[in-house]
């Protein structure tokens, strides 16, 4: 039982940073029916500029944190203005290769460029480090529970944010019908920029988190993006609410599945957690076609 | 082993042939030397106008894997420049700088880069990592180009023109299960291991199967992972619930440090024995150097159940012969560079390359043949402790086969010190490599 | 075009490293082909490319390779394994369309990364096939005991192996384009181009929805494979780790179809020249980059290596290159064929009026 709590909770703390990852996907899919394959080097450049603001430069933790969801955010924000803004209207495929060139680009630039100006240790210096939190026999990392709160704090001012500002309804009504939006006067420019830097900034808590004890900004990192594609898909593309479902779903599958399939399963061969999430995806998939929580677009000939 | 099996197979003929060749230009090569001044015999990569040797380079500058390619390479460099600075090989030059190409750790850039650079070279100084060495085997084969293999597969051993030092992973992991199990006397200890689902892994699980078959140990537990994971958590709960004692570990830096920090977290503590490429000075301290700021894992009560398996010295321990002119060298020609293994691998196997050119000077022929001729005869090789001597005979097998255990000391500048000089165990003799 | 290419393993410029370079340039050519008339023609994204040049590739190393005690390989003839692996992976394609196909859009897209993923799974733990985590070896092309895998001399003149390897898949990259650029033009490939442009109406007009896919699966995963098996045979080597049969390159023939040209026949030629050219152009000359900001050897100083510097070029070129042509090379060249129509009409009269480039969709809603 102790166990399975365990494996739950860190399911859990995994499923955190897929949902905030998913998050990002979601929120610019949502404003612009791309998919950004930049948001895994935007979780590098987080985690990097963290291990540098705080352990070079010496910045308290939360400041570096602060500054580097800063930075993230703007360097979102200027490419959908400095770059997206002069496609409107391409093909999606075209615009989803541009953001492919820009992962191409920080993936290269972000590693080499910071530890040439800084040390090339990387190590983020979370505060946490190793310590431990014992409830009733079971052992958490306070990473892990740093994890939960902060995913769960994120969620809550996104969600609050997207009901009740402006902004939000602004992104809503983008979202359903951009000309309609743009006819009754909803800045739906500035509404795209607002979406690239939401998605930043949200990218810098996942990649920090994943980073942390006992893990290091590392230039693989970008790849865990990759992981949480089976979680968006689960959830439904156009849907925050799916993409945090999904991300839960997906992170629990795959801890489970990492610890009892070897043992109670080992037939299905090794390392078989990787794919899990992508079955069940699939199994969903086959009932649901477009997700737990997307809508069916409705078809005109 | 497969991948061996496979190999023999697949150039059982082509090393036959290159064998057989050796003996003809072996005797043509004496009578030559013995009517005085004949004519050098040239190949590619010669230039006999300024008397310089040009070599290729191949590893990763770039992408992940640069952790290791760049030191490694810095260290090649450093010996060729205080060699060249000393006057070269009777007054020849070496040079790599010239042909030092990225590969990423990627086996089509390997397959470009080697075309780009194999017309213009004698040799391949250095071949980082086996799936990209393998990329380029069978050309290496065909076109009797000798490859500083700077990889420890077992793959290598018996292919002539793979010039390796050190011992392959398999023996590695094989001789750390003896310490334990002999050395320490802890014949009933529970014992598992984790390796990475890759070619590297597998050869470590392979002398660990040796092991097993030897000493018949308490084996809790063989697991396995993928590069990309970022949750190391379901590995450490399945070694805790088997209560392994003793972990080897076949990874590289970033998950070693991964599991072994889940485990001090979760207070899972076993003894972890590392397979040599496990270790970095990067998971003590931010930038690997005894300056940088400690990381979490630098602390006495995790860093006690850390030990290390190897075949070279440790950086810094001048009770080696070559310590103090290798350190030397560093402080002149990379006084940046932190103390690294990779850094005195390169320098060593650079050492090693250098004794092949002076046997094929000597011998007059600098052709590729004959490159590869002195290479099978240059006999015994000595870098003065800092990786075990090792000796070229046209009969091949595994070069070195014995097994240094250090532990984390803070204190010295690699932060490992040999706490059981290199032995070789029973299982390790064991080991088959076809052909040997 | 043709005759440059026939060409070209005499010109001055075809070192070693070229021919090789050009070798790979082509087999992209030949699985970027596959994916066009999949995507391009079809419109329906597919990022699971990867996955059937691997079937490939491990086809052409178990019915052409050396087997062993723990590998199978049954050693036959290049004529036999590279068609083979053509039609091993176009069966895949057949048996996973029918569901693959029932998705939309990026749906499929990313369903699709899944096929990568389970493929990794596969691969790993098929020893018998795959040689498992430790990979095999693959075989070098060779028809009887002709081995394309060594210089060979015919009429005199000694080939290269890479200009021999260059020459078949030049040869099978010819056929491939003549096959796609024929269909194009049957009921099938209207079809095709009919269910890409509005899928109900396309429906409506009486045109088999499902067949139509799969039919375009099936090609692509044919051309794919094919393509798989000339890659492997290059680099000799395979193995599921490090990623060689990854997404990324999945998105390296989807790069070379928005890139050359999205629905036609050269757009994948051309996109794999630019693709495939570009890093290695890069990476010789990224050690000209002035002001010592680049390491070009392992102790040099500078703050970037040149592998890195390479990199961060080629993406910032593939983004300006989209946004400058959003059609992708293809589109430059018909573009370019304008401005020559129009200077000839004007008998080299400066042009009255500035060159028009075609208005964006931005432009035309303000």
């Amino acid at each position: 039982m102790t166990e399975f709590l365990e494996f739950l909770f860190n399911g859990i703390a995994l499923g955190g940073i897929y949902a905030l990852i998913a998050l990002g996907f979601t929120v610019i899919y949502r404003a612009s029916s791309v998919i950004n394959f930049a948001q895994g080097s935007f979780l590098l450049l987080g985690a990097y500029l963290v291990a540098w603001l705080h352990v070079d430069k010496g910045l308290p933790f939360a400041v570096s944190v602060l500054i580097a969801i800063a930075v993230t955010a703007s360097v979102g924000a200027l490419f959908q203005i400095g770059v997206l803004r002069r496609v409107t209207g391409q093909q999606v495929f075209t615009i989803v290769m541009i953001t492919i060139g820009l992962n191409v680009v920080l993936t290269a630039l972000v590693p080499a460029a910071i530890s040439s100006i800084g040390q090339s240790g990387s190590d983020i210096g979370d505060p946490w480090g190793s310590s431990t939190l014992g409830i009733g026999g079971v052992t958490l990392t306070y990473v892990k529970v740093w994890t939960v709160i902060t995913t769960l704090f994120v969620l809550l001012l996104f969600f609050l944010f997207d009901r009740y500002s402006r902004y939000g309804l602004a992104m809503r009504a983008t979202a359903s019908d951009e000309e309609a939006a743009l006819a009754v006067g909803v800045p739906t420019r500035r509404v795209n920029a607002l979406a690239w830097g939401i998605a930043g900034a949200v990218a810098v808590v996942g990649g920090f988190f994943l980073a942390g004890f006992p893990s290091r900004a590392d230039p693989v990192l970008g790849l865990a993006s990759l992981r949480a594609f089976p979680a968006i898909i689960l959830g439904g593309l156009e849907s925050p609410t799916g993409a945090v479902v999904g991300g839960m779903i997906i992170g629990v599958v795959e801890e489970l599945t990492a610890g009892y399939q070897p043992n109670h399963a080992s037939w299905l061969g090794t390392n078989f957690y990787i794919v899990a999430p992508y079955l069940v995806m699939i199994l969903v998939l086959m009932v649901k076609p477009y997700g737990l929580f997307g809508q069916r677009p409705v078809e005109r000939a | 082993m497969t991948v061996t099996d496979r190999l023999v197979r697949l150039r059982g003929l082509g090393a036959a042939a290159i064998i057989a060749g050796l003996a003809a230009c072996g005797t043509s090569g004496t009578s030559n030397t013995s009517s005085g001044a004949a004519a050098l015999k040239t190949g590619p990569g010669i230039d006999t106008a300024t008397k310089t040797i040009h070599l290729g380079v191949l590893t990763p500058l770039s992408g992940p894997v640069a952790v290791i390619g760049k030191p490694l390479t810095l260290g090649q460099e450093t010996f060729f420049q205080q060699l060249n600075d000393s006057g070269g090989i009777e007054g020849w030059k070496i040079d790599i700088k010239d042909h030092e190409k990225d590969t990423k750790y990627d086996p089509q850039t390997q397959v470009q880069q080697y075309n780009a650079v194999i017309d213009s070279v004698a040799f391949i100084a250095q071949s980082l990592g086996s799936p990209t060495t393998l990329a380029i085997q069978q050309l290496a084969d065909q076109g009797k180009v000798l490859i500083g293999a700077a990889t420890q597969s077992s793959s290598w051993v018996t292919d002539p023109v793979m010039a390796v030092i050190g011992n392959p992973y398999s023996i590695d992991i094989a001789n750390g299960i003896d310490w334990v199990v002999n050395k320490l006397g802890k014949k009933s200890a529970k014992i598992a291991i984790v390796y990475q689902n890759d070619e590297y892994g597998q050869d470590g699980l392979r002398g660990y199967k040796a092991a097993l078959d030897t000493y018949h140990f308490n084996d809790v537990g063989q697991l396995t992972y993928a590069a990309t994971d970022t949750s190391f958590t379901s590995q450490i709960q399945a070694l805790a619930t088997a209560g392994a004692e003793y972990v080897f570990l076949v990874a590289t830096p970033s998950p070693a440090g991964k599991l072994v920090g889940t485990g001090a977290a979760l207070k899972y503590l076993p003894n972890w024995v590392f397979q040599g490429p496990c270790w970095s000075g990067l998971l003590m301290t931010s930038d690997g150097s005894a300056t940088g700021k400690p990381t979490p894992l630098n602390n006495p009560a995790i860093t006690s159940h850390i030990n290390v398996l190897g075949f070279q010295a440790q950086w810094g321990d001048t009770s080696v012969p070559g310590m103090t002119k290798f350190l030397a060298d560093h402080d002149k020609y990379a006084p940046t560079q932190v103390p690294d293994p990779y850094y005195m691998y390169g320098y060593a196997e650079a050492e090693m390359e250098a004794a092949v050119l002076k046997k094929a000077i000597d011998s007059n022929d600098l052709s590729r043949q004959g490159i590869l001729t002195a290479k099978l005869n240059t006999g015994k090789i000595t870098f003065g402790g800092l990786t075990p001597d090792i000796n070229y005979t046209p009969q091949l097998g595994p070069v070195a086969e014995q097994t240094g255990i250090s532990a984390v000391d803070i204190t010295v500048p690699g932060f490992l010190k040999i706490i059981q000089a290199p032995f070789l165990g029973d299982a390790a003799k064991t080991l088959k490599f076809p052909a040997s | 075009m043709a005759a440059l290419m026939l060409w070209f393993p005499f010109s001055p410029m075809a070192t070693k490293f070229w021919l090789v370079t050009a070798v790979f340039i082509l087999i992209f050519a030949i699985g970027a082909l596959g994916l066009n008339v999949l995507t391009g023609y079809t419109g329906q994204v597919s990022l699971g490319h990867a996955f059937f040049i691997a079937v490939g590739a491990y086809t052409g190393a178990y019915l052409g390779g050396v087997g062993s005690r723990d590998i199978t390989g049954l050693g036959l003839s290049a004529a036999i394994w590279i068609p083979a692996a053509g039609v091993i992976a176009a069966l895949c394609g057949l048996i996973i369309g029918p569901t693959a196909l029932r998705l939309r859009g990026l749906y499929l897209g990313i369903v699709t990364i899944g096929l990568v993923f389970i493929g990794q799974h596969i691969w790993v733990n098929a020893p018998r096939i795959t040689g498992g985590p430790g990979g095999r070896t693959l075989p070098s092309i060779t028809f009887g005991s002709f081995d394309l895998g060594q210089d060979q001399t015919i009429a005199g003149i000694t080939f290269d192996s890479n200009a021999l390897n260059y020459y078949l898949c030049l040869f099978i990259l010819a056929a491939a384009m003549l096959f796609v650029w024929n269909l194009a033009r049957t009921r099938m490939g209207r079809a095709m181009q009919a269910v890409r442009e509005r899928e109900l109406a396309a429906n409506l007009m009486g045109i088999n929805l499902a067949r139509t896919k799969i039919t375009a699966f099936v090609i692509s995963s044919f051309l794919a494979g094919i393509a798989g098996a000339l890659y492997g045979s290059q680099i000799h080597f395979a193995a599921p780790n490090p990623q060689t049969w990854d997404l990324i390159l999945s998105i390296q023939f989807v790069a070379i179809i928005i890139v050359g040209g999205v629905g036609t026949v050269s757009g994948a030629l051309l996109g794999s020249i630019f693709i495939g050219a570009l890093p290695q152009i890069l990476n010789n000359y990224a050690g000209s980059i002035p002001f010592g900001l680049i390491q070009t050897t392992a102790g040099g100083g500078g703050y970037i290596s040149y592998g890195d510097a390479a990199a961060v070029v080629y993406g910032v070129l593939i983004i300006v290159f989209l946004i400058v042509e959003p059609r992708g090379l293809v589109g430059l060249a018909a573009r370019a064929r304008r401005l020559a129509a129009r200077y000839r009409s004007t008998r080299g009269a400066p042009p009255s009026v500035p060159s028009q480039r075609p208005a964006s969709a931005e432009e035309v809603v303000k």
